[in-house]
């Protein structure tokens, strides 16, 4: 794996984790409609030949060989229709299905963690080997094999009468139509065939030394001759893996007319005849979105493959950080103060149009990061079914709005507490028993609902429950237990809620396969918090539960408040800002700590002095000279004493040198900076740790 | 030793007389080295590191950090960290700005000086060691210049991590 193809690697990586995604949601909607339709079976045959081949490529044999079996089983059931799959084999063929996709997803994130690949892969195989059998069971005993044989066995009827009567046990080879040289095609399917059983003829003979029985192959197919069956089975998996094989059929000899043997070649020559078997994928690509009801919104995107590249996000960060420079540029260009007091028309009509490119530019280099969240939301599809089975709890996953587009480094961090909140949902929201859904007046289906829509910045995405709601009195109940509340105090509903936030606290008493082990909420919150978004709950008892994420729709450029402090400027983000206000100095409370507070609208909130936090010569100390900006942010609500507003911008958030992160003052609420348009920079605080800090140190 | 004062010769020799010299020039290996002064010595930053030499920048005060970190100014688009070297040694503060932009393992920082003023080729082997490892902080070596003067070579990494 560390051969240094490293991008090939990543191609195989990305296609393979799109293919799988794919799957996922066609067995989904297949599964619903307990049938593949003829289109849904082209794709998943075209997704296994396409894993199976560029696995091949990278040498990872265990998912070639199970991709390939599977390819193997739709392959009959493309032949055959879906009803080859007698009624009750079907859930079996879904959950193997489904297994399987776990297997190849974790084997992929084997690869991608550089790990070894499992070599035990018999399980799965024998599965699939079993489904085969039952299914190939039926036509190739009796009947319809032979009735549909029977008008075909002249045509092609080639002789393959044993050629020895202690070989009796044959396998009858075909290679790929024109692939040239059968005799050492041939040759090599000996040698591998050698590696399972020694003992064995074939027909024709000499393939390594006599080229002209290249055409005999071609013509008629190759013969493998063994003693017995177990070693043609044996033997079988040797073709699985031999190249250019077409179509391979253990045949016979024991009756030696010619008759029986018509079967295995009549159900040659009909594969034959739809050639296009592997060249499908792109007569099949056209009518395949229409298969999948489920990714309707989505399969657009995904089937549009002509049209998209794959780029590396850090060329995209790249781009991002040169197109922002522009911007700032060009507005220092257009507004330098040499231009003052000039009057020159034409620069300026050129200049408005510099700037309305730059924005066009900028638009559009943001719009390239972004990526819709249907991705995330598919796979919750997965995890809402797979847990109704196990925790026998029917329900259904409703998706709205899932083409909202968001940066893709936010798509990526917030898979996994959506992740974790839809399992909370189903293990702890919904009722446990139908009955007490039914005797609540709701429907017997537990319903998640999982959201998402723009505000202006920031996306909001909501996973709503038709369940139980949150029992707030066994919250807090539990949060005094465990030292989180004071038991003497009256809490609100919504500070209820937020004990489920705390770190270590989990409401189910015991510990299940999905939820209950203490990590829960906090660590959703705290993902949430790192791209700079924020968690809150709401629940009625009896009614179900409402989770909302607010995220920001790009770290890379935010809103943000300029304010002054003495000559520096400082940017808060615009969404945590609840409002300015001047207060005169009878307005400012002391306690007895020296600590300042002021009195909003009933409400007492500290005020943290930015000059003595960040310790500035300059600035104002009269409170009545500077301005309070009230600022909120997670449970924290305080003011924040500066000498001015400066103003509402758009700016291009910089992370700060590596040096200066060195020395802690992310802990003082310095986050980044940016440049504003005049060249000068701007340290954009975080609210949540400019409390803390204040906090420790006064 | 005698490898050293040869070394030394060939510095100070004069254009006609580095014709004898010739010989012994090629095996030795020379490596470029910006000069400046600080505080009334001469510290020399290998030339490879060194990015830019900026004068007349504003800089932003960053709170919270070592006052030896002036703090950040805009290179280009680029947020870069500004270090005074006579604050970081412990000297009294200057006013001269004159900064030398040096790359230490991919972060760019700058270093404020008092002047610069050369460069030189330095004779790799003219780098002495310090004989004493603690009065002079973050000096990795010194060598004497054509004009007499001592250089003493920076260790930039010193200089950023203690």
């Amino acid at each position: 794996m560390g051969s240094g193809n490293d991008s090939i690697l990543d191609m195989y990586l990305y296609e393979t984790n799109t293919l799988l995604e794919q799957l996922d949601g066609i067995l989904l909607a297949a599964e619903q409609a307990d049938t593949f339709s003829e289109d849904s079976v082209n794709e998943i045959f075209r997704i296994m030949h396409t894993i199976k081949g560029s696995s091949a490529m990278m040498e990872f044999s265990s998912l070639m060989t199970v991709a390939h079996r599977i390819e193997d089983l739709f392959f009959l059931v493309r032949e055959k229709g879906m009803d080859v799959v007698p009624e009750q084999t079907r859930p079996d063929l879904f959950d193997m299905l489904f297994q399987a996709v776990d297997f190849f997803r974790g084997e992929i994130e084997k690869v991608e963690n550089d790990e070894p690949l499992s070599q035990s892969i018999d399980h799965i195989v024998n599965k699939i080997n079993s489904l085969i059998d039952k299914i190939q069971g039926n036509p190739t005993s009796e009947e319809p094999a032979e009735a549909e044989s029977a008008p075909a066995s002249e045509t092609a009827a080639p002789a393959v009468g044993a050629v020895n009567q202690d070989y009796l046990f044959g396998i009858h080879v075909f290679f790929d139509e024109g692939s040239g040289m059968e005799n050492l095609r041939a040759f090599m399917l000996i040698n591998s065939v050698k590696d399972y059983c020694a003992d064995f003829i074939t027909h024709p003979t000499n393939v390594e030394t006599d080229p002209s029985t290249s055409d005999i192959i071609a013509d008629q197919g190759f013969l493998v001759w063994f003693r017995t069956s177990e070693e043609r089975d044996n033997a079988i998996h040797a073709m699985n893996g031999a190249g250019s094989v077409r179509e391979y059929q253990p045949v016979d000899a024991a009756k030696t007319s010619p008759a029986p043997e018509a079967p295995p070649a009549a159900s040659e020559t009909k594969p034959a005849s739809p050639a296009p078997a592997k060249e499908s994928p792109k007569a099949d690509a056209a009518p395949a979105p229409a298969a999948k009801p489920a990714a309707a919104p989505a399969a657009g995107q995904q089937h549009a493959k002509e049209s998209l590249i794959s780029v590396n996000l850090s060329k995209l960060d790249q781009l991002m950080a040169v197109v922002s420079e522009i911007v700032i540029t060009e507005s220092m260009v257009t507004s330098s103060p040499d231009l003052k007091g000039l009057r020159l028309d034409n620069f300026t009509k050129s200049a408005r149009d510099l700037r309305k490119l730059t924005d066009d530019l900028q638009d559009v280099s943001m719009s390239l990061r972004m990526v819709p969240v249907s991705g995330t939301f598919q796979k919750m599809n997965r995890i809402v079914r797979d847990m109704s089975k196990k925790l026998g709890k029917k329900a259904k996953l409703t998706l709205i709005g899932e083409d909202t587009e968001v940066d893709k480094t936010i798509v990526d961090s917030i898979g996994d507490p959506i992740m974790h909140i839809v399992r909370n949902s189903m293990d702890h929201g919904l009722e446990e028993n139908e009955a007490d859904r039914i005797a609540a007046g709701k429907d017997p289906v537990g319903e998640v609902i999982l959201s998402a829509r723009h505000t202006g910045s920031e996306v909001i995405i909501e996973i709503k429950d038709d369940g139980q709601g949150v029992d707030t009195q066994a919250v807090l109940n539990k949060a005094i237990r465990q030292g989180l509340a004071a038991p003497d105090h009256d809490y609100s509903q919504k500070e209820i809620l937020n004990f489920l936030m705390m770190p270590g606290f989990s409401t189910n008493t015991e510990v299940t396969e999905y939820s209950g082990r203490g990590v829960g909420m906090d660590v959703v919150k705290k993902n949430v918090a790192d791209v700079g978004g924020t968690v809150s709950i709401s629940s009625e008892w009896g009614k179900g539960m409402t989770t909302t994420l607010k995220i920001p729709l790009t770290m890379a450029i935010m809103d943000g408040m300029e304010v002054s402090v003495g000559e520096s400027m400082f940017t808060i983000p615009i969404n945590s800002i609840h409002s300015s206000l001047k207060v005169s100095a009878k307005d400012v409370i002391h306690d007895p700590a020296q600590g300042e507070m002021v009195k909003i609208r009933d409400n007492f909130y500290p005020i943290i002095r930015a000059k003595e936090l960040f310790c500035m010569e300059q600035g104002c100390d009269n409170i009545e000279d500077g301005i309070l900006m009230w600022v909120e942010a997670g449970e924290h609500s305080y003011c924040l004493f500066v000498d001015e507003l400066i103003g509402e911008h758009q700016i291009v958030v910089k992370p700060l040198p590596n040096y200066v992160n060195g020395f802690g003052v992310k802990n003082f609420g310095i986050t980044g900076c940016s440049i504003l348009g005049d060249g000068s920079i701007s340290i954009i605080l975080d609210v949540i740790n400019v409390y803390t800090a204040a906090h420790n140190i006064f | 030793m005698a490898q050293i004062a040869k070394s030394e010769e060939v510095l100070f020799a004069r254009e006609q007389e580095t014709d004898e010299y010739t010989e012994p020039l090629s095996e030795i290996s020379t490596e470029k080295y910006l000069i400046f002064s600080s505080d009334s010595l001469m510290y020399g930053i290998r030339a490879e590191q060194v990015k830019d030499i900026i004068t007349d920048y504003t800089i932003t005060y960053l709170p919270r950090v070592p006052n030896y970190v002036r703090g950040v100014i805009n290179l280009r688009g680029q947020i870069i960290p500004v270090v005074d070297i006579r604050l970081r040694l412990g000297k009294p503060e200057h006013d001269n700005f004159c900064g030398i932009v040096v790359d230490v393992d991919g972060n760019m920082v700058g270093i404020l000086v008092d002047m610069v003023e050369q460069m030189v080729d330095v004779p790799l082997d003219a780098i002495l060691p310090v004989p004493t490892s603690t009065s002079q902080a973050m000096v990795s070596g010194m060598c004497t210049l054509p004009d007499g003067n001592t250089m003493l070579e920076l260790d930039c990494e010193l200089l950023l991590h203690d």
